[in-house]
């Protein structure tokens, strides 16, 4: 569809003969070669790849749980543990366990009363409320008496932790840092811990930073507005359609006895991989997992979501009406990422909205100026599961949203009825290559890459054939999804319309 | 018997357990980190003063050049604010002598590389990021974009849009309000580290000004390029002396930034955000510069203060209090202008007041309470530990090297900032904290919603806060000439309004009109959406006027009785005395009134001043722009240069989507009276149409009963 300008074809043969470059295939086997694999008799896979130019290595915990797992009432559960798993273990974290564990209990005890007063509602005796309320603050002050604040993430800092971090997914939940390699038993030693012996202190408090944290990342933030809405309105019956930090109110009524047992589900050693990539000798790694994971009983593994959402009848439009500049952005049923169709729909995702010479940015931006930024991608909240493909459009100031959409609908109606070019196709394919290899650099990255790709397919070496994935998409294949899954019934759009506050 | 034996059991075992895992913690020994070599950045010089630094790494096939341009925003006038952005931007897509900006990103998207241009305050730049197999289209891309930019109108006009719509948006989140006006308040709104780009500064930006900038500032001696990836070294070399070897240098010797000059204060200020979910809040005052003889200090300071968990703001703020997911601090140390010091926090409103206290009194421990043994660990111990990530990464290596050299610093100041960082002690962070940090001369900033605080931003004891203004100054109309009150505008302005007033039914019939009632249909339209309005309205002239607005069912009534006005307060519906704001904005309306403005023709009330031609609608307009006896133009008439009638006004007003620049357009002429008046008024907001007003009955010098004008009780 794309037709190559003359002049261009003319500069690109000029360079062509100027620089007559090499072609020349990337070994990826060379690559697959530095990687080895452990798995403990509790079900525990262990990831190596050597990586020697620096005395470093980076650590990555992939734990196949997510804010599709968070139980009823208890949304952003699966968020919750992650900030929770900071706080230290029996050891680590206290100044004196056993009276902690006993503050700690008195905590939960009037929590549950607290609780069970505030769902009376308007009906609840304002005054034991008070009181309660009361009680409950001074035990929270008590218990936490008993805490040496951050001393896990202090341990960790002082012997040069960088990047430590962690992230919950829809789907999964990482936990990731970078270490001088001569700290990797430092890494055995306390990363096992806090997941063999996790102690849920400072718990209710945390519940408000998680609830500031919602405010700041989401209702703060236009963007996060409108996509939030539009993927509650997509999803009526999959849990996809939820925020990950969950609903303020399932936060406030969160448990430590609520959040024990969703850990002790979902964090068994069947359930989660560890990657390490840098400086460090496989052999060595394997010994000390055994020694510091292997005592984690086995348990198996927990079963996925059985919710599917089911096919949607008719185009669904939301509007919000809100102080800040307009947003468009629509969202359309795609399956999830191991499904055959799911590449070419990311190359149709690359072909109409990502890049200067993308459909979307050609139309709207460049050409119409309607747009200020445009964009699109696969696999939206998650892909693990059936997900969206997404379009926004962020209108230029004095341009509206039915402007924008308009011209969105033009351009994929355009990938239904044309086909691609071979060289499209090619440019394509060339743009995933790229994309691929500069994913590589990172010690960090290449952890996290090794361990989802291990936890998707249930084969590591899954990452090195993604690209082949990709290389076997056809034009026909676009045009085919384009048709297939980018239908008006299929689609959910999402307006956020400016009002003054 | 056996049950409390087992009991028994089970609590040694767990005792052991825990023994077990301490000792484990502690007894861990580390290995000695393996060598490595640290590697060696090659530098060259080209006679025309370009510097290039070269770092090759082979381990993956991919080629990376970073760019230092010695030049940026400070260099750019004030009053053409977004100057030195838009010509780093057009540079990579306003074309070059070989390619159009088109040509460049299909080049560059079809082999899936990258070549990006930026400017900032005081550092522009540029990277190229290709498969090693591409190294030469990198290449020349760059050169291109540096040496031979063509600055396409059509793409500075797409930069223009997407400008313009930065500045439409830049309210929309509280972060960037509050670091954009913290900016400010630190540096001086006048200072060129904190500009504001505004739809007029882009106004005044031309083509030529953004030739003459790259033509000025774009020089090899400007100029460091750093190479990274897999390449050969000497060839590499070769083919940038024969891109960049024959480029003239320019004139830009000693060019530095100009200095900072700080008002010390201790002050609070807020900026109202009535729709904001968090307040933001930011503390602190100016910083200092990397060359300061106690850096190394403050590096540890930085760790205890604010630098993540286990520093104090975090663990308060954030771990004990549980008012904030983000909390923390820097003492900023740039490297050619002085930073800044800051605690930040975004908090509940309801805790806006709580928060600030605590941040206050954490920055105030770091004068009476010396670090503890854990924190000094912390800041390092830390830092030490992780000395060996600053090389781990090549790109990263070359940089920096890159950096360094610019600012005249030794290839080896990260080993003496190391070496300095060694010898920190206790006394010597609190010293640096007395030295460095002023509690009580801080300003504050706060950006929310002042309504929803837990308290008066009065009580935290820093004054009376002051208002910041966030207000985004609307964009002037793209066809406005520049206002120019000279005789011959003059004589021309009054001809123009002459013709409009005989058009219109001429000054006899006007001078006769003393009343005016309406019956009208509304539509307000807001993103494609349209929401129907009924309006009544009565005019007594020249001052008095009700409208009687139907909004869905509810009424809502305006009445200005001369300098006096009421309005019905939409919560309790009763009719209440207007504000002065809006008394004042009702008069405004009221002056523009055409039938009032043609009756006060030849009155001292205005001056009409020609003020250009344009087109409204597609109709052909001349402009008469009238002008108060204070010199203020208070509207502007657009009549049509076919047949003179009033076709059009322009002014800047207030609609439920905001400020803007408002035109209305009038069609539909009939006549009442004897004077002719538009049946249809359609108005657009910055361009695009927010109303339409139909009149459904209208009458002149019908008689208004009394009750309409009876003073609200």
């Amino acid at each position: 569809m794309k037709r190559t300008n003359l002049w261009l074809g003319l500069a690109v043969a000029c360079l062509a003969l100027l620089a007559a470059p090499l072609v020349f295939a990337f070994d990826y086997q060379k690559i697959e070669k530095t990687v080895s694999k452990h798995t403990l008799a509790n079900g525990l896979r262990i990831l190596v790849m050597e990586r020697h130019e620096a005395p470093v290595a980076s650590f990555v915990t992939y734990c196949d749980v997510g804010g599709v797992d968070d139980p009823k009432e208890y949304t952003g559960m699966a968020h919750m543990f992650e900030h929770m798993a900071f706080k230290g273990t029996q050891m680590v974290g206290t100044n004196d366990i056993n009276a902690e564990l006993a503050a700690m209990r008195v905590e939960d005890s009037l929590f549950y009363l607290l609780r069970a007063e505030r769902k009376k509602g308007i009906l609840a005796d304002s005054t034991r409320l008070i009181e309660l309320e009361k009680a409950f603050n001074e035990a929270i002050d008590k218990a936490n008496e008993y805490v040496v604040a951050n001393e896990f993430d202090n341990i960790f800092e002082r012997n040069g932790a960088v990047g430590m971090n962690a992230g919950t997914g829809m789907d999964q939940t990482s936990y990731i840092m970078s270490l001088p390699s001569n700290k990797l038993e430092l890494w055995m030693a306390m990363e096992s811990a806090r997941f063999k012996e996790p102690v849920l202190r400072e718990m209710y408090r945390e519940r408000n930073v998680i609830g500031e944290e919602r405010r700041q990342t989401l209702e703060n933030n236009p963007i996060m507005r409108a996509i939030d809405v539009l993927k509650s309105t997509a999803f009526t019956a999959h849990p996809y359609g939820i925020s990950i930090v969950g609903h303020m109110s399932d936060i406030n009524n969160y448990t430590r006895d609520a959040a024990k047992a969703f850990f002790e589900k979902y964090y068994v050693p069947s359930n989660m991989i560890i990657a390490v990539v840098g400086d460090v000798d496989p052999q060595q790694v394997f010994q000390l997992a055994e020694k510091y994971w292997g005592d984690i009983p086995y348990s198996p593994e927990p079963e996925p979501v059985a919710t599917v959402e089911p096919e949607q009848q008719g185009e669904r439009r939301v509007v919000l009406e809100d102080p800040a500049q307009p947003i468009f952005a629509a969202a359309w049923h795609i399956p999830e990422y191991t499904h055959p169709d799911f590449p070419a729909v990311q190359a149709m995702m690359d072909y109409l909205g990502q890049g200067r010479t993308s459909l979307l940015y050609k139309n709207l931006v460049k050409e119409k100026k309607i747009a200020a930024d445009v964009g699109s991608f696969a696999g939206y909240p998650g892909s693990k599961y059936p997900t969206l493909a997404l379009v926004y459009a962020m209108p230029a100031a004095e341009k509206s949203n039915p402007e924008c959409e308009e011209q969105v609908y033009i351009e994929i109606e355009r990938l239904k009825n044309e086909l691609l070019s071979a060289e499209d196709v090619e440019e394509i394919k060339a743009r995933a290559k790229a994309g691929f290899i500069n994913g590589l650099v990172s010690n960090l990255g290449m952890a996290s890459q090794l361990a989802s790709a291990e936890n998707d397919w249930g084969d590591w070496r899954a990452l090195f054939r993604e690209l082949d994935r990709i290389n076997a998409v056809t034009a026909e294949d676009i045009q085919r999804v384009a048709k297939q899954y980018f239908t008006k019934n299929n689609r959910t759009v999402v307006y956020l319309n400016t009002v003054q506050s | 018997m056996l049950k409390r034996t087992f009991l028994l059991c089970a609590m040694l075992l767990w005792a052991l357990s825990l023994t077990a895992t301490a000792q484990e913690i502690d007894k861990i020994t580390f290995p000695k980190l393996n060598e490595f070599e640290i590697p060696k950045v090659e530098k060259i010089q080209l006679d025309n003063g370009m510097r290039i630094y070269l770092l090759p790494d082979k381990t993956l096939p991919l080629f990376n050049i970073s760019v230092r341009i010695n030049a940026g925003s400070w260099l750019e006038p004030a009053d053409k604010a977004g100057l030195a952005d838009l010509t780093a931007t057009v540079m990579r897509t306003g074309g070059t002598r070989t390619w159009s900006g088109d040509e460049i990103d299909e080049l560059l998207e079809g082999i899936g590389a990258a070549v990006e241009t930026n400017m900032q305050d005081v550092e522009g730049g540029a990277f190229v990021n290709v498969l090693s197999e591409y190294v030469d289209t990198g290449l020349a891309v760059l050169t291109e974009v540096l040496r031979y930019p063509r600055f396409d109108q059509e793409k500075i006009d797409l930069a223009l849009v997407q400008q313009r719509s930065n500045i439409s948006r830049r309210n929309d989140e509280v972060g960037d309000i509050a670091l954009r006006e913290w900016r400010k308040l630190v540096y001086g709104p006048e200072s060129p580290y904190a500009r504001t780009v505004e739809y007029a500064t882009l106004d005044n930006i031309t083509r030529e000004d953004l030739v003459a900038f790259h033509g000025q500032y774009i020089k090899p001696e400007n100029i460091q390029i750093a190479v990274s990836g897999d390449f050969d070294k000497g060839k590499i070399v070769t083919k940038l002396k024969k891109l960049f070897g024959d480029w003239k240098r320019g004139s830009n010797d000693g060019l530095t930034p100009p200095p900072v000059t700080y008002d010390w204060r201790k002050k609070i200020y807020y900026a109202e955000k009535k729709d904001a979910k968090q307040s933001y809040i930011r503390i602190g005052h100016l910083g200092g510069l990397v060359k300061d003889p106690d850096y190394a200090d403050k590096i540890v300071m930085n760790a205890i203060l604010g630098g993540g968990f286990g520093s104090r703001l975090t663990d308060e703020v954030r771990t004990r209090l549980g008012l904030a997911y983000s909390a923390g601090g820097r003492y900023v140390s740039n490297f050619s202008y002085p930073g800044y010091f800051f605690a930040v926090a975004s908090t509940d409103p309801g805790n806006t007041v709580k928060a600030t206290r605590a941040m206050i009194n954490e920055i105030k421990t770091m004068h009476t309470d010396p670090p503890t043994d854990m924190e000094m660990q912390k800041g390092k111990d830390g830092y030490l530990n992780s000395f060996v990530f600053n090389f781990d990464s090549q790109r990263e290596i070359v940089n920096r090297i890159m950096s360094f050299d610019f600012y005249g610093l030794p290839e080896n100041f990260l080993d003496m900032e190391k070496a300095g960082v060694q010898e920190v002690t206790k006394d010597a962070v609190l010293a640096a904290s007395k030295r460095n940090l002023f509690p009580d001369s801080m300003i504050i900033l706060v950006v929310g919603d002042s309504s929803k605080f837990d308290l008066p931003l009065d009580s935290i004891g820093w004054g009376a806060p002051e208002a910041v203004d966030i207000a985004i100054p609307a964009p002037k109309a793209a066809d406005q000439a520049e206002l120019q009150v000279n005789d011959a505008n003059l004589g021309k302005g009054k001809e123009i309004l002459a013709r409009g007033i005989e058009a219109h039914g001429g000054m006899d019939a006007f001078a006769k009109v003393s009343t005016v009632t309406a019956t009208v249909t509304l539509k307000l339209i807001m993103n494609g959406q349209e929401i129907p309005l009924g309006l009544k309205s009565w005019q007594q002239l020249p001052d008095n006027e009700k409208t009687e607005l139907n909004a869905m069912g509810r009424m809502m009534v305006s009445v200005m009785l001369g300098d006096k006005g009421w309005q019905t307060n939409p919560q309790t519906g009763a009719l209440e005395a207007m504000s002065p704001e809006d008394v004042a904005s009702g008069q405004e309306d009221n002056a523009r009134g055409t039938i009032r403005v043609f009756q006060a023709f030849n009155k001292p009330y205005y001056q009409a001043v020609y003020n250009g031609s344009g087109t409204v609608a597609g109709i052909p307009v001349d402009w008469v722009a009238l002008v108060n006896d204070k010199g203020e133009s208070f509207a502007r008439f657009g009549f049509n240069t076919a047949d003179g009638t009033h076709a059009a006004q322009s002014y800047i007003g207030q609609t439920p989507l905001g400020e803007g620049l408002l035109t209305e357009t009038y069609s539909d002429l009939r006549e009442f009276g004897g004077i002719k008046m538009p049946m249809v008024t359609s108005v657009e907001m910055n361009g695009q149409k927010v109303m339409e007003h139909k009149v459904s009955e209208y009458s002149v010098n019908a008689p208004i009963a009394a009750e309409v004008f009876a003073v609200p009780q």
